[in-house]
């Protein structure tokens, strides 16, 4: 089993915090609206609380997170308060795509995002790789799926 | 290259026309209150200018609009000031559906929608065409399907040329040799147990919009309705007791009328339903005042779910859905193959397509049921709470009425557990659950996408965990991906694996069928 790099932790923690900002912001303005007599202390706490949970969230995340290729399918595990395990059949590969965001670029990392023709987990993604490991993950997909090619089914 | 029926010049022209010399009517309207520049009776001029300008777009629009059946590709170029070239490989095409309203029947018209996987739009519509050319549109694709499909290269009958001939747009529905061997057909008693069974949630959309919209005479028969019960004469300045007598019969009275619009609506989409098979297609047919019809290539079948509810299922009744990748104007790639017929029909159907005579199905554990208890426990204590709350804060009476949602818990989810199944068949999954709507998904080892064992905290506890089947059925979000509930951890591993290897063993022996075949046709 395969884990992430684990610089991945960051991406996910920059995103939390964020995301805890965002709240503690809309809850200030919430609060203003509406009561007006909460201390900002309390405003604050809230931010605390909810970028303490995503930290927690992002730390735990990380080390459940694993995938790996096995002999006819990728199979990957994941999940803090659901905790999912996916096989996706080589044959049932689409397209395989690298990608990364803003942090991810800052931070050196890439996404690889699977697609099936499924309707529930139609794609797939395996987050914070070495761009070179990414690369040669799309690679080695794209050439099993070839591979494997039978007669599709849709 | 062809054109669309004569009439669509007419109706786009018109439409276009209408549309475009609105525009300035309501522009002037508008800006002449704000702006004194602006003087009303501009309309006069700016509209016919609109009319004609409009006119001619849409006229212009049906002389750039053509298509063209292509020896493997569906061709389609479209557009007045932008132009869109699309090819649709015959290959891809899901379904080819043809529907006609009233007005279109009366004229002789039918709209002709082409569906593939892909995408979340209908893939190509031509509105309007001749229903001659409809249906021999309808007939020469999916044959053209049939014959560019690899798979299909042994079905003989499949390869040899249309005998009917492309009618001329006058004489619609002359010709028609190749006639689907009859499947199935619902009767008056089937159609009207159908209607009476089937409760459509939607229907109370249109109950909602209708009093939204009905104002005073609405509200006054609301009112009316409530006086029996105990409403009040009007709606301002009411006791509590008054109130919620009045919430209470307006819940009962919408119930009801949801009820019977469903009804209509059932009976009149149904009406004249009929499913056969064509080639290597299914094709059906059915409604009152607007027809359908469609036709799925028996190939690009996903999935088979047999649908019942608690009535249907009391009289020994059943229905039967295809599921394929499509989209479509009727919830897409999810057809009725069976509105409704007796179970024992249905289950000769799923025989006929499958070889699967019953499941014998296995239920998760019983922890699973304890589970459900506690979930139901949780919920019947928040109704309480939220009654008691509402009995001490507005004085609603008999709030203490709500304690009986108590006792609900342990039915519900003893109801739950029992209608929950799963059953490994040779080639094929069976995955039964729902007590309201029970769905029996019978879902081939060759048609799976992924697999997934989800577990979450309180199935963690419990050392459960459910297991997701996903097809590539159509993503729509009312009817779920098959999921096995509350498997034991161990067992739920143990189908996780069966499964992918049943998928390779299926795929496997199709590639060797197909070397097979192509052996011997070399």
């Amino acid at each position: 089993m395969e884990s992430l790099h684990s610089r991945v932790r960051a991406v996910w923690i920059v995103r939390a915090v964020v995301v805890a900002c965002v709240l503690a912001v809309a809850v200030a303005a919430a609060e203003r609206w509406l009561v007006d007599t909460l201390p900002a202390a309390a405003l604050v706490a809230v931010g605390l609380v909810a970028a303490g949970v995503g930290i927690g969230h992002a730390l735990v995340l990380y080390s459940r997170w694993g995938f790996e290729l096995q002999d006819d399918a990728l199979y990957l595990e994941r999940g803090v308060v659901t905790f999912v395990e996916t096989s996706v059949p080589f044959v049932r590969v689409q397209h395989v795509d690298t990608e990364f965001g803003p942090v991810e670029r800052a931070l050196g990392l890439s996404s690889v995002v699977v697609y099936t023709a499924g309707s529930r987990n139609a794609d797939v993604t395996i987050p914070g790789l070495r761009p070179e490991r990414a690369r040669r993950l799309q690679d080695t997909l794209r050439d099993l799926a070839v591979e494997s090619e039978g007669e599709d089914a849709v | 290259m062809s054109r669309l029926h004569p009439v669509t010049a007419l109706t786009k022209t018109l439409g276009y026309a209408v549309q475009w010399a609105s525009v300035p009517f309501f522009l002037v309207s508008i800006l002449s209150g704000a702006f004194d520049v602006v003087r009303i009776d501009w309309v006069f001029s700016l509209a016919p200018v609109g009319f004609l300008l409009g006119a001619a777009y849409g006229l212009v629009e049906y002389y750039r609009f053509e298509y063209e059946l292509s020896e493997d590709t569906f061709d389609l170029a479209s557009g007045v000031f932008s132009r869109r070239d699309r090819e649709i490989p015959f290959r891809r095409v899901q379904n080819v559906d043809v529907s006609r309203g009233i007005v279109q029947r009366l004229l002789g018209l039918a709209v002709v929608s082409i569906e593939t996987a892909g995408g979340g739009d209908t893939e190509a519509t031509l509105r309007y065409v001749g229903e001659g050319e409809a249906n021999w549109l309808q007939r020469e694709i999916r044959r053209l399907t049939a014959e560019n499909d690899e798979i299909e290269a042994d079905e003989q009958e499949g390869l040899e040329p249309d005998p009917t001939e492309r009618p001329e747009p006058a004489t619609a529905g002359t010709s028609g040799d190749r006639r689907p061997t009859h499947l199935f057909e619902l009767d008056q008693v089937e159609l009207g147990l159908l209607s009476l069974t089937t409760a459509k949630l939607s229907a109370s959309m249109v109950v909602a919009v209708v009093t939204a919209f009905g104002g005073d005479a609405a509200l006054g028969l609301v009112l009316s309705l409530a006086r029996p019960f105990g409403g009040p004469a009007q709606l301002a300045g009411a006791s509590p007791l008054e109130y919620a007598a009045l919430a209470l019969s307006s819940a009962l009275y919408g119930a009801v009328a949801t009820y019977l619009v469903g009804v209509v609506y059932t009976f009149v989409g149904y009406y004249g339903f009929r499913i056969g098979e064509a080639g290597d297609d299914l094709v059906y047919e059915r409604g009152l005042l607007q027809r359908y019809s469609g036709s799925i290539p028996t190939e690009k079948i996903q999935t088979l779910s047999i649908v019942e509810n608690p009535l249907q299922r009391a009289i020994g009744y059943a229905g039967l859905r295809i599921e394929t990748a499509g989209y479509g104007p009727d919830g897409g790639g999810n057809q009725s193959a069976i509105p409704l017929a007796k179970r024992s029909r249905v289950e000769r159907f799923v025989a006929r397509a499958t070889g699967i005579e019953s499941g014998d199905f296995d239920r998760p554990p019983t922890v699973a049921r304890r589970r459900y208890l506690v979930r139901y426990s949780v919920i019947a204590a928040a109704i309480v709470a939220a009654a008691g709350a509402a009995g001490i804060v507005w004085g609603l009476p008999y709030w203490y009425a709500s304690a009986l949602a108590v006792l609900g818990a342990p039915v519900g989810a003893h109801l739950r557990w029992t209608n929950l199944g799963y059953d490994l068949r040779e080639d094929h999954l069976l995955v039964r659950e729902g007590f309201w709507r029970r769905r029996t998904h019978v879902v081939p080892y060759y048609r799976l996408q992924t697999v997934s064992t989800r577990r979450s905290v309180f199935q963690r506890r419990l050392g459960l965990a459910s297991l997701v089947i996903d097809t590539a059925s159509s993503r729509t979000f009312v009817r779920g991906t098959p999921t096995i509930h509350d498997l034991s951890l161990s067992t739920a591993r143990s189908i996780h694996a069966d499964c992918r290897e049943r998928l390779e063993d299926a795929r496997r022996t199709r590639a060797r069928e197909e070397r097979a075949l192509s052996v011997a046709f070399t």
